[in-house]
């Protein structure tokens, strides 16, 4: 991928066309047009109605989702629906839902079911080489090319780059994110502390809450990829927004100064204690838990995580009083300060084994899924960003904070995605490994940049 | 009669089944793992052979040499904590006539729950707010400790659970044999003006040496074995300070698919459960032969 | 004085130890009836204010405790039953027909297994039950438990068998009795004690088995408890509560059979046990 500054117009239509426009080297030819119309999307029901067989045949489709506690309430309603849609559409089909813990199923589940071979017919999935693309090399996944060229709705993703190989798709997005700091305005307030425009200022404001004995960021690393998310966005601003795909294909490396400040300044707030204590034992639900119950002043999370503090969210009693800023640009921070992170690397993949039964119940739980109307219902009620071209004027604001979201994305020069999504899983996890090394004072910022960069040396040369 | 007893169809079906499974899941496994160690497969794609670099990445992974260091605390704190701790609880309760049966039902218990809910029941206890441990320190206006996600006192935190749990058992074994001896014995002790210490020491203690070298060799083998509770409770971490080769020889296997890398360091598990084998045998197993009753 | 602290102390000592034992019961069981996080980090050992058991309610119905309990009872106990049979039968072989060659063979070769810590064979089992086309189904657990046990089962009860004196058996086999007659009739009712002993600790290590059932099953109907409860942890992680009382949902039985079955149990355990 090669260094793209890309203009973004104001709406998430813009963005996301555009977005799709500059997808990964592999797939030019699976690249949606950034041209096409949002308005097919709804898609025929009849065709999959009509590719079940005539006799009713009863038959069991395994369906893997993450969706297992009360945060994700928002997305298992939606996925019941869909799943109770499908199973109209396609008579005997009896979806029965398997859920498991969101890194349990990436890192364990998952990779052990595509080794044996036995992975559920429908199930969350990751792109990236680490994921997605290397299950579909080893063969494990299902084309998706035909049913979406039936469906009609190919063009209507904005970028599902991450799933294809050989210009093939073999997993779908089913939403976008862009990770940013979430910020409780009372605590800011109460201290006197202007959201931070720069890393100077957002600096000044964690040493001024933790002189006052507050605890400036709340954080649980005990699952490495949720301070991966910090690192990864601190990463971009220092080194610019390029130097995840320069690293992935071996461009750039790690061990440039400008990564290594990074990952400096991130050893510097942990050395300063600017994180939750004990952030190895707390895993994620415990960070956010940690932010909701107004113990610290800032969250490093997901878009996504905005429909936590609505009325209805599990953080309702931060309803109101949370507000939402990109990464501050950082003083020598080389590239476009204003680069956002954005993802379209979580979804859902089919396995390769299935029978017509099987394949028709996919069909249709695509087409129920992937639609303008669960598009539009994720992001009111959950936050998350579509995935598809969805008419920006059918997106409600209600949400203060996707709104905000919405409008920094929109101001951004450019966009970066995450490491995960281009990197293989060793060198992800020798990531994961390096940051909570240097949680626990193991490693520093130079020692843990060369190991990584080490491992994807390895990586890299074992693909020539 | 030695024809009855000498029946090779009786024979047959009296071993084949068991010769058949064993083999099956115990044996044929172990070849394979040799077979796989010299291979570089990710469960995906076809095995290429490596020979030995399997084996000695192993020696220069750190993360390997680390967790071999943290199975031999688990040997350590069982030798030379739990099993003092075990023979003197013993001793206590043999001692007394009140309340035995429930002090000895009590300590049994933990045996007889999962490891994963003791493992789940104690992270609770650790936990840094909610959990026994800072609370009690609290009162003595000791700062909160970080049991679990502290580097420091996580492997700690993990032994004192294990050994929570396994004692018990433990003690029970040995009070089985203390009450097997014959009360003659210590009978004739008192008489001779020795004191209860004493006959603790002098004269129950060596001659319950034969359960007590089981007890170790026990505790050595559940050492090697150990991966639940870490699984369970840390997860290898914080920063792999629980890690132990069980948890990193699966994790290396199943989430990063280095099935080759895995099973080639099964077969380091293996070659050090036979090391540690034979020491037992020189250093225990020799010696408490000589005791007789 | 002397007398009452040299009774004393031992009971002091031993009460410590109950204390430190019981504990963790006391304080989930507490805790499960509490509302909110917020109540137990205030009093995480204050009595709950009133009895209330929705927590309970709702727990049973967000986990499928009692499937994973149903799993693990009939997996635990077919399991250990099965290894019981075939231990007791190839025991009786090695120790008591007189094929002593080839008998030596075998036990040496099954004695091998004794040396292999269990879960060094975790991977090759896992693509040996792939293979099979078993994986995900009970039926990988069944063999891998059954097959584990063997090896000290047979260890344990050959010894035990080979100090049965031989008369009655001998006058047994005189009489006309064959040798299956004289397995079942004579030796395995002798051998009971040793069959117990090895029975409950199959059947601990069967009830405590979480590594291969975490990996090779996958159906969340299909788990074990010892898989399934730490999958219902992993869900409501933000809700102590919850979490504390599927603990004690899940522990409750066991606790209770224990209270039954303690005396036959820790006797059993040590009955036929090792001796020096």
């Amino acid at each position: 991928m090669k260094k793209k500054t890309i203009t973004i117009a104001a709406s998430v239509l813009m963005l996301s066309s555009v977005l799709s426009a500059c997808g990964s080297k592999e797939n030019n030819n699976a690249s949606p047009s950034a041209s096409s119309s949002a308005s097919e999307s709804s898609s025929p029901s009849e065709s999959a109605a009509a590719s079940s067989p005539a006799a009713v045949e009863n038959f069991d489709i395994s369906l893997r989702h993450i969706q297992i506690s009360d945060l994700q309430k928002f997305r298992k309603a939606i996925l019941e629906e869909v799943v109770a849609k499908s199973e109209a559409d396609v008579p005997g089909a009896k979806f029965e839902m398997d859920p498991v813990e969101d890194s349990v199923q990436r890192f364990t589940k998952l990779p052990a079911e595509m080794a044996a071979g036995n992975p559920p017919k429908i199930f969350d999935l990751f792109g990236g080489p680490g994921d997605g693309q290397k299950y579909a090399r080893a063969g494990k996944l299902l084309d998706l090319t035909p049913i979406l060229d039936e469906l009609g709705i190919k063009d209507q993703f904005t970028d599902f780059s991450t799933f294809v190989v050989d210009g093939k798709v073999y997993g779908l997005p089913i939403g976008a994110s862009s990770e940013g700091f979430f910020y409780n305005t009372e605590i800011l307030a109460a201290n006197n502390i202007a959201v931070p425009k720069t890393m100077d200022e957002l600096d000044a404001a964690f040493a001024a809450l933790k002189a006052k004995g507050i605890t400036p960021m709340a954080m649980g690393s005990s699952a490495a990829w949720v301070p991966f998310m910090l690192v990864n966005t601190l990463v971009a601003r220092y080194a610019g927004p390029e130097i995840q795909a320069g690293v992935g294909d071996g461009s750039r490396k790690l061990t440039e100064p400008e990564v290594v400040n990074a990952f400096a300044k991130y050893e510097e707030w942990i050395k300063k204690g600017y994180f939750t204590k004990g952030e190895l034992g707390i895993d994620y639900t415990g960070q956010i838990n940690e932010f909701i119950g107004g113990k610290a002043a800032f969250l490093f999370d997901g878009t996504w995580r905005a429909s936590a503090f609505t009325a209805e969210g599990d953080g309702k009693a931060l309803a109101g009083k949370v507000g939402y800023f990109a990464m501050p640009s950082a003083t020598g921070g080389k590239g476009d300060q204003t680069a956002v992170n954005y993802n379209q690397n979580n979804g859902y993949g089919f396995s390769a084994d299935v029978n017509d039964n099987e394949k028709a119940a996919i069909k249709a739980f695509i087409k129920n899924l992937y639609s303008e109307e669960y598009q539009i219902r994720g992001f009111k009620e959950d936050g998350v960003l579509p995935s598809m071209k969805v008419d920006p004027s059918k997106l409600p604001t209600e949400n203060p904070l996707t709104k905000e979201a919405i409008a920094i994305n929109a101001a951004a020069g450019s966009v970066f995605p995450h490491f995960d999504s281009l990197v293989a899983a060793t060198v992800n996890g020798e990531f994961e490994k390096q940051i909570q090394n240097l949680i626990a004072g193991k490693a520093t910022a130079q020692k843990a940049t060369e190991a990584i960069q080490q491992v994807q040396d390895k990586e890299l040369a074992a693909l020539k | 009669m030695n024809k009855t007893l000498r029946n090779p169809y009786v024979y047959l079906l009296f071993v084949v089944p068991t010769i058949g499974l064993y083999f099956l899941f115990f044996v044929y496994p172990v070849f394979q793992s040799v077979v796989y160690g010299v291979t570089d497969w990710d469960g995906l794609n076809p095995a290429k052979f490596v020979g030995l670099e399997n084996f000695i990445n192993a020696f220069k992974d750190a993360d390997f040499t680390a967790s071999i260091r943290n199975n031999m605390y688990f040997i350590l704190f069982s030798i030379f904590i739990q099993v003092p701790l075990i023979i003197t609880f013993s001793l206590l309760i043999s001692g007394v006539k009140r309340f035995q049966g429930f002090y000895k039902t009590t300590v049994f218990m933990p045996s007889i729950l999962s490891t994963s809910i003791i493992g789940i029941l104690w992270q609770f206890m650790y936990h840094p707010s909610i959990g026994f441990f800072n609370k009690f320190l609290g009162w003595f206006g000791i700062e909160p400790i970080y049991w679990l996600s502290d580097p420091k006192w996580a492997m700690l935190s993990v032994l004192v659970t294990n050994a929570w749990q396994w004692m018990g058992f433990y003690i029970v074994l040995v009070l089985a044999a203390i009450l097997a001896i014959p009360k003659e014995i210590n009978e004739a002790a008192e008489i001779d003006g020795a004191t209860g210490i004493q006959r603790a020491i002098k004269i129950t203690t060596p001659l319950i040496m034969p359960i007590i070298s089981v007890v170790v060799m026990l505790s050595i083998a559940g050492a090697m074995r150990v991966v639940d509770i870490v699984l369970v409770m840390t997860n290898g971490g914080p920063a792999g300070a629980t890690e132990v080769m069980a948890s990193y020889m699966v994790n290396k296997a199943i989430r990063f698919g280095q099935y080759g890398y895995g099973t080639a360091l099964s077969i380091i598990i293996f070659a050090i459960a036979l090391i540690l084998t034979a020491i037992y045998q020189l250093v225990f197993a020799r010696k408490s032969e000589r005791v007789e009753y | 004085m002397p007398k009452i602290f040299k009774k004393g102390v031992p009971h002091l000592l031993l009460m410590i130890y109950v204390i430190i034992i019981l504990f963790p019961f006391v304080f989930i069981l507490f805790s499960s009836f509490k509302y909110s996080n917020d109540a137990i980090v205030n009093a995480p050992f204050g009595l709950p204010d009133r009895i209330s058991f929705e927590n309970y309610a709702e727990a049973w119905k967000k986990a499928k405790i009692s499937t994973y309990f149903f799993n693990s009872a009939y997996l635990s106990l077919s399991a250990a039953v099965v290894a019981i049979f075939l231990a007791a039968a190839t025991a009786y072989a090695i120790a008591r027909m007189r094929l002593k060659r080839i008998s030596n063979a075998v036990y040496q070769f099954i004695l091998i297994g004794m040396l292999i810590p269990s879960n060094v064979l975790f991977i090759s089992q896992y693509i040996l039950v792939k293979d099979l086309g078993i994986l995900g189904t009970h039926w990988s657990l069944f063999f891998p438990y059954v097959a584990g046990a063997l090896p000290f089962s047979v260890l344990l009860i050959v010894a035990f068998m080979k100090a049965i004196p031989s008369e009655m058996e001998e006058a047994a086999i005189v009489d006309g009795l064959g040798v299956i007659g004289s397995f079942l009739r004579i030796i395995l009712p002798l051998s009971v004690p040793a069959l117990v002993t090895v029975f409950i600790i199959n059947l601990m290590g069967n009830w405590n088995e979480y590594l291969l059932s975490n990996f090779f099953i996958s159906k969340d109907y299909l788990r074990t408890l010892p898989t399934g409860m730490v999958g219902f942890r992993d869900s409501f992680k933000m809700n102590y509560p919850l979490v504390f009382t599927g603990v004690v949902i899940s522990v409750l039985p066991i606790l209770v059979l224990y209270g039954f079955l303690q005396r036959t149990i820790i006797e059993g355990l040590t009955a036929g046990g090792v001796k020096g």
